[in-house]
């Protein structure tokens, strides 16, 4: 079963053209390329967007995935190594003080110790303990009672001071520790430093050596051991008073802003100093009350991350800027390149629909000259009959009677021409709208009863009508809807070469009433059926078809907004479907090609 | 000669004119009814409308070649072009002529047609 349908046909046969027409396809073509070249502009954009994006999305997600992580991990390795550091100060720290302690105790073993120790004696004990640590500063002696009577210093007024109120004593005894290191304070001299104590019982009495140690010695040591390690660190005790300061300070050091918790030996945290983050490492010294602070700026503490990211954040804008001007120029020569081929096949397209458009005139033009040159040939023939009849030499019939037949078929052939212009013009006028609604159920019956009369009488034509009872009207004019009907309808019956059936249906779906008419005749062979629609197109001889009637028809249908579908299959029929949609106002041409 | 034109009106109007010219003239109103006549009555010059329902003039010339080669054919119709022409005439038609036709140039060309028969004929 071959099908064909009408839908290109108008584009095909030629109507008036006229310059103004001329220059609107000129305009046509001109917005048919703009609209090319924004097509491919938005393309373009949308390439350019979707292939960048795709590209930056991933690789920003990866990105900020891996600093995400990077950054976790730097942290907590920062951390790791700032509390590691403050551990190994502190270790450093506690060996120190032990050490003095050791030294000071050290003087109640020596072999010259006694009970009541002379001054030179006790300047010898303070030249020991200075050989050990220039951090010692002085060094007494004090009896059960607390006085102090051996001494040697730069402050001989400390000799037979009453230590027994000091709170550096009482702790000595209190926390039942043979040996005590005090905060930082300014006792009897009234200058910052600490003291280190040990006692030792002699005959059931208690004595006490005593010593100072210079807060800024100790200062200089942690400094000397935190060196090159970018942290500052300190110690400082309960309350968070520092416990080491600048030389030549006499009063005392102030306190921190952070007092590092007592309830763990150790730990790590992140605190704001002057707005900027800090970490801060603190851990417990196990000679004394006091803990140590060391203190890392994050900045400083993640130098290498940061270093890390912006070697990242300036490789990947590096990178996205390169691939994207490559992607960028890449799209735009491709965009261009295809825009521009685009552009040539519109054009092509419009040179092979202006070349067509000649080609269908000039088989229109041949099918009129062979169709007007039949009944011409016709005249010519006849005429020269009657010549022939008139001339005495071939001794023919010349009554007038015998001329008038030959005359009569002069006529008939004139106006078999005549009529072939007038369908003619019929085809190429354009048609006006009309407002009236047709109903198709009735058209085509009255053009059915109208062929019973004519065209079908001389065959046993049985035709059966399948209307939709609901089938809503058409706005149309109905002549050339009739017309339509009709030629189809002349067709069928020609199809039928003595016996056969016409079956007509009709139904409404989508907007578009549909009018099928089958016939059960010989078909269109399947050669024919491209051009069955063409104008002068006819397998009907001996003048009995002009070859315009489904042309006609598929003219009228088109100017309709309508178009005709065929199935034919050879031997068994053919059917046609005129497809017409629901209230459409009928227009120009004209105003259709706009 | 035969007359092959598939417009009755025409063809009886130029076969009568032809007849009482002196000419034997047999008609046919498409290919297929031509075939046989060109078999069985051998006539010498055909004269054959191109465009026919069923079997087209182009395709009629070329059987009527294969039936007998030296019968001379004289194309008529009502359309023509110059490739067409050209192409017919390559295939050895003896002229194309365009319908409306003067009876008197038809009468000729037959004549013509006749005459290069029976020179080919001769030459064999």
């Amino acid at each position: 079963m071959r099908v064909w349908d009408t839908s290109h046909l108008l584009d095909t046969i030629p109507a008036d053209r006229t310059t103004a027409e001329q220059s609107f396809d000129q305009a046509d073509s001109q917005v048919n390329i703009a609209r090319i070249r924004l097509h491919f502009k938005q393309l373009q954009t949308r390439l350019i967007l979707g292939l960048v994006l795709g590209f930056l999305l991933p690789n920003a997600f990866l990105a900020s995935y891996f600093h995400f992580e990077f950054t976790h991990t730097l942290k907590k390795t920062a951390m790791l190594n700032l509390a590691a550091v403050a551990e190994s100060q502190k270790n450093t720290i506690d060996l120190y003080l032990q050490e003095r302690v050791v030294n000071l105790y050290n003087l109640f073993h020596s072999k010259d110790f006694t009970l009541a120790p002379t001054p030179a004696q006790m300047e010898n004990y303070l030249y020991y303990l200075k050989q050990y640590n220039d951090g010692f500063v002085d060094v007494g002696f004090l009896d059960a009672k607390g006085i102090q009577i051996g001494y040697a210093g730069p402050y001989p007024t400390l000799l037979g001071k009453d230590y027994s109120n000091e709170t550096w004593y009482k702790n000595l005894f209190n926390e039942n520790k043979s040996y005590l290191i005090s905060d930082i304070y300014l006792g009897f001299t009234k200058v910052p430093h600490f003291t280190i104590a040990t006692r030792q019982v002699f005959d059931g009495r208690t004595y006490v050596m005593r010593a100072t140690l210079d807060p800024d010695k100790l200062f200089l040591f942690l400094r000397a051991i935190s060196q090159g390690k970018e942290v500052e660190s300190t110690l400082v005790n309960r309350q968070g008073q520092y416990q080491v300061m600048d030389s030549g300070r006499s009063r005392l050091p102030g306190s921190s802003e952070y007092i590092p918790p007592g309830t763990a030996a150790s730990g790590v945290e992140e605190i704001k100093r002057d707005d900027q983050p800090v970490l801060v490492a603190y851990t417990w010294l196990k000679e004394t009350h006091w803990a140590l602070l060391a203190m890392q700026p994050v900045t400083v503490a993640q130098a290498g991350m940061y270093r890390a990211r912006l070697v990242l954040s300036i490789s990947f804008m590096a990178i996205g800027l390169v691939i994207s001007t490559i992607v960028f120029f890449t799209i735009k020569k491709l965009v261009a390149r295809a825009r521009r081929m685009a552009e040539k096949g519109q054009q092509l397209q419009e040179m092979l629909a202006h070349a067509s458009k000649l080609a269908s005139i000039g088989e229109l033009a041949a099918g009129v000259a062979h169709e007007i040159n039949n009944p011409l040939a016709i005249i010519m023939a006849t005429s020269g009959v009657i010549r022939d009849m008139l001339n005495p030499e071939f001794d023919l019939d010349h009554s007038p009677e015998a001329i008038c037949k030959e005359l009569s078929v002069v006529d008939a052939a004139a106006t078999r021409a005549k009529g072939i212009t007038r369908k003619l013009q019929d085809m190429g006028k354009n048609r006006v709208p009309c407002s009236i609604q047709c109903d198709i159920n009735v058209l085509v019956d009255e053009v059915v009863n109208r062929l019973k009369k004519v065209e079908f009488k001389s065959k046993r034509i049985e035709v059966v009508t399948q209307y939709s009872p609901d089938l809503p009207h058409i706005l149309a004019e109905p002549d050339p809807l009739r017309q339509v009907f009709g030629n189809i309808l002349i067709n069928a019956g020609d199809a039928i070469t003595d016996k056969g059936t016409i079956t007509i249906s009709t139904e409404a779906k989508e907007g578009t009433v549909y009018v099928t008419i089958a016939d059960t005749g010989k078909g269109i062979p399947p050669e024919n059926l491209p051009r069955i629609f063409n104008p002068f197109f006819t397998t009907k001889g001996g003048g009995k078809g002009t070859g315009l009637g489904l042309s006609i028809a598929a003219s009228i249908v088109k100017y309709l907004g309508g178009t005709i579908k065929v199935n034919s299959l050879q031997g068994t029929g053919s059917s046609f479907t005129v497809l017409l949609p629901i209230n459409v106002q009928a227009t120009t041409l004209k105003e259709q090609k706009k | 000669m035969l007359l092959v034109d598939d417009e009755d009106i025409f063809r009886e109007a130029t076969a009568r004119q032809l007849t009482v010219r002196g000419f034997n003239v047999l008609t046919a109103n498409c290919g297929e009814a031509a075939l046989p006549l060109v078999q069985n009555e051998n006539p010498e010059v055909v004269v054959l409308d191109q465009e026919m329902p069923g079997m087209h003039g182009s395709e009629t010339f070329l059987e009527i070649k294969k039936i007998n080669p030296l019968v001379e054919v004289i194309m008529l119709t009502g359309n023509t072009s110059v490739e067409n022409a050209i192409e017919l005439m390559q295939q050895g038609t003896f002229d194309y002529l365009m319908k409306p036709i003067d009876i008197n140039e038809l009468l000729y060309k037959i004549e013509d047609a006749y005459t290069r028969k029976k020179l080919n004929e001769e030459k064999q």
